[in-house]
């Protein structure tokens, strides 16, 4: 007798802890929450958050990407102001330039509304490897050399296309993990917000930039190459170029 | 013939072996370029002190974006300080160029260390306290520029000190007003209503 009531009392306990475990929803808090037997105090939502999806798992490697964008925003600043000094004089490279810097910068605020908008948070320190020069050969990191803004006309645009097809192989990495079919690491929603926002828009700069390292290659291979550049520099003033 | 066919190869070849790519230093008088190295190198740290500040925007913006936070109208307010303050930075490289300062000692001029130190707020009214506080540092620190920059006895450079004086520094105080009248009704609206005051006020901000 003594030994059925136990039982059923272990069972019910059971079944007390398994409502608490299925008890991650926002409802059941809300309802907590109000009940008259609960002290306004101790009561909260924790579980009314926009997380869903692998928003946890994804996190870390959206932060990084987030502040390489800002910070190669920066880098991109340095190569415009260099074209921008007296001796240099180049305004088509400065303002060149100047727009990877701006979008850079405005698509580095979006992507922190963007980690907001499902439930993360940013991270400013966590800042990836290749931003803070280490170049991770195995067990240790040690520093790469000083990076060097300060080009000639050509090595600056080839520069320009290489960080391009970094930022752009870099989001293609977070969209593999995103993308990878394996429960509790699918993401189809970052998936589409990485599609919608930075695949096309990369595409566009590596090409343009691939064709503009073509064309002053070309221009470069003639007889008066300073007078070339001058031109290409006019050109590049203009929008339609 | 023939040997014009040679010359011609050998020409080509020679003409591609190599791009010019770096072209001729000319040579400009330098006696234009009359700002003190003392008051440059001010001027340059003050850009970081910029970036700095944009940065520490942004993290108050991140802040009041979370979906536990939810307060559009600081987070606008903010990220659109962030990106103010990043044209000031650009506004100050632009006055070093024109100048004719920046030839050289470019790269290292913005640093990886802009990470933001606060980046949690207990409420609308402490991130705006703080924002106001931030505002009045740089104004300090403008100050000591124009301090640094008048002061040189070889050189008083009175076109840069005017610009600061009349540009930054009228910005700087406006900026402050404006942040100070908006903490004042903020306080008022949460002295008997707390969460709703703050909210009414998120939503004017928008």
């Amino acid at each position: 007798m003594v030994l059925g009531i136990m039982k059923t009392v272990i069972l019910l306990l059971t079944f007390a802890a398994l409502a608490l475990c299925a008890d991650d929803f926002c409802y059941k808090d809300t309802q907590r929450a109000c009940s008259p037997t609960s002290s306004k105090l101790v009561t909260g939502v924790p579980n009314c958050n926009a997380k869903y999806g692998a928003i946890d798992k994804l996190q870390s490697s959206l932060q990084k990407y987030t502040n390489e964008l800002l910070y190669r925003s920066f880098d991109f600043l340095l190569m415009s102001t260099f074209y921008g000094n007296y001796i240099k004089n180049r305004p088509g490279f400065e303002k060149l330039y100047r727009t990877y810097s701006d979008s850079l910068w405005n698509d580095g605020i979006e992507l922190i509304k963007y980690i907001e908008t499902r439930g993360g948070t940013m991270d400013f320190s966590n800042i990836p490897n290749n931003i803070l020069n280490l170049e991770n050969d195995g067990s240790e990191s040690k520093p790469s050399p000083k990076p060097n803004w300060e080009l000639n006309e050509y090595t600056s645009l080839a520069k320009a296309l290489d960080l391009e097809k970094e930022l752009a192989e870099d989001i293609f990495k977070i969209h593999l993990d995103a993308d990878s079919l394996k429960p509790g690491q699918h993401d189809a929603e970052v998936v589409h917000h990485i599609e919608e926002e930075f695949v096309s828009k990369h595409r566009d700069a590596i090409r343009k930039l691939s064709g503009y390292t073509y064309d002053l290659g070309k221009l470069l291979d003639t007889p008066d190459a300073s007078l070339a550049v001058y031109m290409f520099d006019e050109f590049l003033q203009n929008d339609k170029y | 013939m023939k040997v014009f066919g040679i010359f011609v190869v050998v020409c080509l070849a020679f003409a591609s072996a190599r791009l010019t790519c770096e072209h001729k230093t000319p040579k400009i008088p330098d006696d234009w370029i009359d700002m003190s190295s003392i008051c440059v190198k001010r001027i340059r740290s003050h850009v970081t002190e910029e970036l700095k500040a944009a940065m520490q925007y942004m993290a108050m913006g991140a802040h009041f974006s979370k979906d536990v936070v939810n307060r559009p109208g600081f987070a606008k307010l903010f990220f659109e300080a962030a990106s103010e303050e990043r044209e000031h930075a650009i506004k100050l490289i632009h006055y070093l160029l024109m100048r004719g300062q920046l030839t050289s000692g470019v790269s290292d001029m913005i640093k990886r260390n802009l990470a933001p130190s606060t980046i949690i707020w207990s409420d609308g009214a402490s991130a705006i306290r703080d924002a106001l506080q931030l505002e009045a540092s740089v104004t300090k620190k403008i100050r000591e520029l124009i301090k640094t920059c008048e002061g040189e006895p070889t050189f008083n450079d009175y076109h840069l000190v005017d610009y600061l004086t009349g540009d930054f520094l009228t910005e700087q105080y406006e900026g402050q007003r404006d942040l100070a009248g908006k903490l004042s009704t903020l306080e008022k609206l949460m002295d008997s209503h707390g969460a709703l005051g703050e909210f009414l006020f998120d939503k004017k901000l928008l």
